[in-house]
């Protein structure tokens, strides 16, 4: 296209004059160029933050504090400030380290197994109630779909308060509104069912949603006929209509792993110490980092890059599943 | 039912009872059977606290901290009142003291509903954009798709981390430039209120910007594509496309789009912990977790303002909606 309009314009002179005239002349030229520009800005915001951690993770730690990450350059006599930060000297070490100051694998271990609890009791729930919501008719279905969802709407502070007090184990739980003594909870505080039940009730109304649409979508039909062979109600659900919503059961399981990894409030305050023996997630390796070792910011950054390597990977994986999951289950609710 | 038969009778004759009791329900009592489970998990974990919540917001620990005492709504109106700010961190107020930056900026309730209204408002229009980005079919468009999602999926602590880094005085490339151009405060920057809500912005619109652009995506991809070729032969502009098809047919989604970010943006905790701390940018999650071991009434009844709030910001977007926000 662009030979076309060169032919016309030989006269012109400079590249961007020429592209300015045969941009005139074929206005779709301005919006691919707009298009590129635009998906340009938007990788580098993204990913920069990344690049920054890596630039900060490889410069030794005695390099850290002097000078700026900035380097002056000198360009054919121009002296300048190069606009993006460069690594102060090459020292992968800090991925090591690390491991060292804190034990970082521990905290991630605890993570994971915080996340992948939480994965498998969500699912189950969830898998009962969206075939209850998505493929049963029956009186108060849309009351209650409206009750779950107005019940993921409170703010996780609005819950904080009783739940310490009920995993701290120190009184007994009484009828809210009396003080009818129910009975006394064991201490729970520092214990994955302090963070487990917390984030199943936190991220399971999702889930419901997402189950209730794939559930729902899968014939009929299927169902009678695994009923006619002699499978149960029970067993209808777990072998016929749970295998034939694979996608919908994986992203069901991807989003809710990543939101436990991710989950901030209740990390940080039902594990009142960030010790990883007291099963604290990441949360607490990192913000150990963070205030004990307040000047190794090589440290930090190491730690963040490898706490968030996870995710990534999951996200490259698994990218089909969370976007066809938040668009199908968020625009339901 | 015949299905009791065969396999069922190898089984042991309690789970066969089970089984067959289960079978004869009708499809309500079925239903609600299997919503036992949701039932006892959000009554135990959701439905208790909010009540227990509710019920401590009415009581106040007496003077000598011995016991306490039914106040009914005094923490309310303490907290209206202002009465209350003595027990929140750092000199924070609930409602502003004047109508100064500092005053605002130093009030729970402002600072919350400031980045609540700020960032949804860039992060919907940068969701658009990117939206508008993945639509179009091009090469590679599943990496750039996967590149822009990822610092959705970064975990607050580490997007706090970030940030934290990005702006720290001692190693922050990016607070001097800012500085220069009289965004940030040069020195102490993320303990200066106004610079760290500005980052603490800044760090979520990053976040959350491509969970925005997925929502916006599935309204954009809905849109019937033939409508487009009309336009072309009718002679619109890419520009009236836009403003005439796209717009207006996604209108919808951003609404529930932007509904379900301002919940989420109104419990703000994680990133001003991380980044800064409570004291300096004090949103109203921030406020209930400083309080809660002291002051439980004071704490509570913050929190159930917090839970007002967002259910009238739910309703007020369901009105303006209408039926398709449900």
């Amino acid at each position: 296209m662009a030979t076309t309009t060169e032919d016309q314009n030989q006269s012109s002179d400079g590249p961007l004059q020429r592209w300015t005239q045969s941009a005139i002349q074929d206005p779709d030229k301005v919006y691919r160029a707009l298009f590129y520009a635009a998906m340009v800005f938007f990788l580098v915001t993204t990913l920069f933050p990344f690049y920054w951690l890596m630039v900060l993770a490889v410069t030794p730690e005695g390099n850290l504090l002097s000078g700026s990450f900035l380097p002056t350059i000198n360009l054919f006599g121009v002296s300048g400030t190069f606009p993006l930060p460069v690594p102060k000297g090459f020292n992968p070490g800090a991925f090591v380290g690390v491991f060292e100051q804190v034990p970082f694998h521990l905290y991630m271990l605890n993570s994971f197994a915080l996340a992948v609890t939480t994965t498998v009791i969500v699912l189950f729930v969830a898998s009962l109630a969206g075939y209850v919501f998505g493929r049963l008719r029956f009186p108060g279905r849309a009351l209650l779909m409206l009750g779950i969802l107005a019940i993921s709407y409170f703010p996780p502070a609005a819950f904080v308060i009783p739940l310490f007090q009920a995993f701290a184990g120190n009184a007994p739980i009484t009828v809210p509104f009396t003080s009818i003594p129910l009975f006394t909870p064991p201490r729970m505080l520092n214990t994955p069912g302090s963070m487990v039940l917390p984030f199943s009730a936190l991220f399971m109304p999702l889930s419901i949603f997402i189950l209730t649409t794939f559930y729902g979508q899968i014939p009929d039909g299927l169902e009678d006929a695994a009923r006619v062979e002699g499978t149960t109600r029970l067993g209808a659900l777990f072998r016929v209509i749970m295998p034939l919503s694979a996608p919908g059961v994986a992203t069901a399981a991807v989003l809710t792993f990543i939101a436990v990894y991710n989950e901030y409030f209740f990390s940080s305050i039902m594990a009142t110490s960030p010790e990883a023996t007291n099963w604290s997630p990441i949360v607490g390796g990192i913000l150990s980092y963070q205030t004990q070792y307040t000047t190794q910011f090589n440290l930090m950054a190491a730690a963040s890059i490898v706490g968030v390597l996870p995710v990534v990977i999951l996200v490259v994986v698994a990218q089909e599943r969370i976007v066809s999951g938040l668009t199908s289950g968020a625009l339901k609710e | 039912m015949s299905t009791e038969t065969g396999r069922e009778s190898r089984r042991s004759g309690a789970l066969v009872g089970v089984m067959r009791w289960m079978e004869n329900l009708s499809d309500t009592w079925y239903a609600y059977l299997l919503l036992i489970p949701v039932f006892v998990l959000l009554g135990i974990v959701a439905l208790y606290p909010l009540l227990r919540t509710f019920e401590l917001s009415l009581f106040a620990l007496s003077a000598d901290f011995s016991s306490t005492n039914f106040v009914g709504v005094g923490n309310y109106v303490g907290l209206f009142t202002g009465e209350k700010n003595r027990y929140l961190p750092g000199g924070t107020t609930f409602l502003p003291g004047g109508f100064s930056t500092g005053a605002l900026l130093n009030s729970a309730l402002v600072v919350t509903i400031i980045f609540a209204v700020v960032s949804v408002f860039f992060e919907t229009l940068i969701g658009l954009g990117q939206a508008l980005i993945l639509d179009q079919d091009f090469y590679g468009r599943r990496w750039i798709r996967a590149a822009i999602i990822i610092p959705w999926a970064v975990p607050i602590v580490i997007q706090g981390m970030i940030f934290f880094l990005m702006f720290n005085s001692n190693v922050g490339f990016l607070t001097p430039p800012l500085a220069d151009l009289g965004l940030l405060a040069p020195t102490n920057t993320l303990n200066d209120t106004a610079s760290a809500t500005f980052i603490v912005i800044v760090a979520d619109i990053w976040k959350t910007s491509a969970f925005m652009a997925l929502l916006i995506l599935a309204g954009l991809q809905s849109i019937d594509r033939g409508l487009y070729d009309v336009a072309k032969v009718a002679g619109a502009t890419k520009w009236q496309q836009f403003k005439l098809i796209t717009f207006p047919l996604i209108l919808p989604t951003i609404g529930i789009a932007v509904l379900f970010r301002s919940v989420q943006a109104m419990r703000v905790y994680g990133i001003i912990d991380t980044v800064s701390s409570c004291t300096v940018v004090p949103s109203l999650s921030c406020m209930v977790v400083a309080t809660f071991t002291t002051r439980e009434g004071t704490s509570a009844a913050i929190a159930f303002v917090t839970a007002a709030i967002i259910g009238i910001v739910v309703m007020g977007l369901i009105v303006w909606q209408g039926e398709d926000a449900i």
